[in-house]
């Protein structure tokens, strides 16, 4: 007999809100200067391109390369001892240079993920109606 | 650039440190600075500044401590959980006396084994607040984690190779095994050994990792005039620095393989008439091994991405150009947070590293603590 284990869920505020949303319509949001159009993520209360206090967030083109990645072989959290090895990954998104997310790569042998690969976001179900934006090899 | 009042560590002492001391970390904090008051051969009322860096969870405060050794006041006190490990105590204290806001400064890194790097980790339904609810429910939790992200960029980057890695782990193991009373390692290590220890997280392996113990360090820095009435010979600061990148998150820095050590390195190098080519033994921090490489480029002992072959080289070891992490670093000797690096390379520069004294004495070290969002670095003199 096993206990439910519950995942790391997320806790929305103000700022984190509109990503978490976003998700769950199978969208990936990211936080956007009204003032300048800069990105940014994670999100902040203030522009750091031009200190602009005026953000919302706006849909990204989901496409992306991985920047880099790593195969943890350890759980540190009980949600994750069923689910090793996974890819936990850097990917950096087209929509701006040096736009990042820490993210998981999915549908794909752990081994043969390489730096630089071309990867498209997919969501997974988390838990409690929350979805995951994860990363999976782009169509050729 | 002009040199202000220089700035000379006078003492250096260790707690009792082990896997489980059973000490709170008042008792370790206490027994480290009586052991650094010793070896400098002065009173608690010699002491008029105390600096402190911690674990926000595991903080022992500055004027807690002076309470505690009996210290009457305190001209400077500062207590810091943000940064680059202990060399951020060490930065504020060299501030205080070089600004003459103090004369002599205890600095403290105190560290218990659990729960260090990475904190209270969530569990049940809480949900995670903050800018952490994006990278926990991608299994991101410790350090351990960013370990392998950056190790496998200067992988795709330059080539390099877990056995690379590996060679870093092997030399400063043989320093280890030299220093039997600190280290908790006493055999040489292979690349078999090394090979075959499990990942954390691939291509991160368990002997990447410095070994969590219960410490506590303690340096205390004295004006040159103070200095050279002490008892030691002592050590003095060339040039020091600290850099950050832009990102605050380890995991979302700009560039993994040109993270803060470089910003730290090139500001060091700005601010002394020192070259590389002078620096006689380092003590490069080793929370993981890519770290200590991490530097070895940013220091510029190597060039970018050729750590691997540097150290392959043998140049890190007891003969080498740069003896490196001479203790056994804190793979080894534990987890010191920064601490030992200082500590080693003082014992060294100053002539009282005993069976471990190098074989040709060294003038000039270079410490250094940290990578990623923060480090910082500084260049010591034995005159
Ligand atoms: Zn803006």
């Amino acid at each position: 007999m096993t206990t439910e284990v519950s995942p790391p869920l997320p806790l929305p505020n103000e700022l984190t809100a509109p990503f978490w949303e976003g998700a769950s319509k199978g969208q990936l949001v990211i936080q956007h200067c009204n003032s300048c159009g800069h990105f940014q993520h994670a999100p902040e209360p203030i522009c750091s391109a031009c200190l602009s206090f005026d953000l919302g967030s706006a849909p990204v083109s989901g496409k992306g390369t991985v920047y880099t990645f790593c195969i943890p072989t350890q759980a540190f959290h009980p949600w994750f001892e069923d689910k090793l090895p996974f890819v936990l990954a850097v990917v950096e998104l087209d929509d701006q240079p040096g736009l990042k997310m820490i993210t998981n790569i999915v549908n794909v042998n752990p081994d043969d993920v390489k730096v630089g690969d071309r990867v498209e976001v997919t969501f997974q179900p988390l838990g409690e109606g929350f979805m995951l934006p994860v990363f999976h090899p782009a169509a050729q | 650039m002009a040199k202000k009042n220089r700035v000379a560590i006078v003492g250096v002492g260790y707690s009792d440190v082990s896997r489980g001391t059973g000490y709170t970390l008042d008792k370790l904090t206490a027994q480290s600075s009586v052991a650094a008051m010793d070896d400098a051969g002065i009173k608690p009322t010699d002491i008029d500044g105390v600096v402190v860096h911690s674990f926000p969870h595991q903080f022992v405060s500055s004027t807690h401590t002076a309470a505690m050794l009996g210290i009457p006041d305190l001209a400077f006190y500062s207590g810091n959980v943000d940064g680059a490990a202990y060399s951020v105590a060490a930065m504020h204290a060299i501030a205080a006396i070089a600004s003459g806001s103090a004369e002599t400064v205890l600095t403290l890194r105190t560290v218990h084994k659990d729960g260090a790097a990475g904190g209270g980790r969530p569990s049940g339904n809480q949900g995670i607040p903050g800018n952490q609810q994006f990278s926990m429910p991608y299994g991101s939790f410790t350090g351990s984690h960013w370990a392998g992200l950056y190790m496998q960029r200067h992988m795709a980057m330059y080539g390099s190779t877990e056995e690379d890695f590996g060679a870093f782990a092997i030399a400063q193991r043989k320093f280890a095994v030299a220093n039997p009373t600190e280290s908790f390692f006493h055999e040489e290590l292979t690349m078999d050994d090394y090979l075959n220890s499990r990942y954390i997280a691939k291509p991160l392996h368990l002997f990447d990792c410095d070994y969590p113990v219960d410490s506590s360090s303690a340096l205390i820095f004295t004006t040159e005039e103070r200095a050279r009435d002490m008892k030691q010979k002592p050590v003095f600061f060339d040039s020091w620095a600290n850099g950050t990148t832009k990102e605050a998150d380890f995991s979302l820095v700009g560039d993994m393989t040109h993270s803060s050590p470089w910003m730290a390195s090139k500001r060091m190098w700005s601010r002394t008439d020192l070259k590389p080519s002078d620096v006689d033994t380092a003590g490069l921090y080793d929370g993981f091994s890519f770290i200590a490489m991490q530097w070895l480029e940013a220091l510029g002992f190597c060039g970018e991405g050729e750590s691997g072959s540097f150290v392959r080289s043998g140049a890190t070891s007891a003969t080498g150009s740069l003896p490196t992490n001479t203790d056994g670093g804190a793979c080894n000797v534990g987890r010191r947070h920064g601490a030992n690096f200082f500590i080693e390379v003082t014992r060294q520069l100053r002539g009282t590293a005993g069976d471990r004294a190098l074989p040709k004495k060294p003038e000039v070290g270079v410490v250094s603590n940290a990578v990623g969002g923060f480090a910082a670095c500084a260049l010591l003199t034995a005159e």
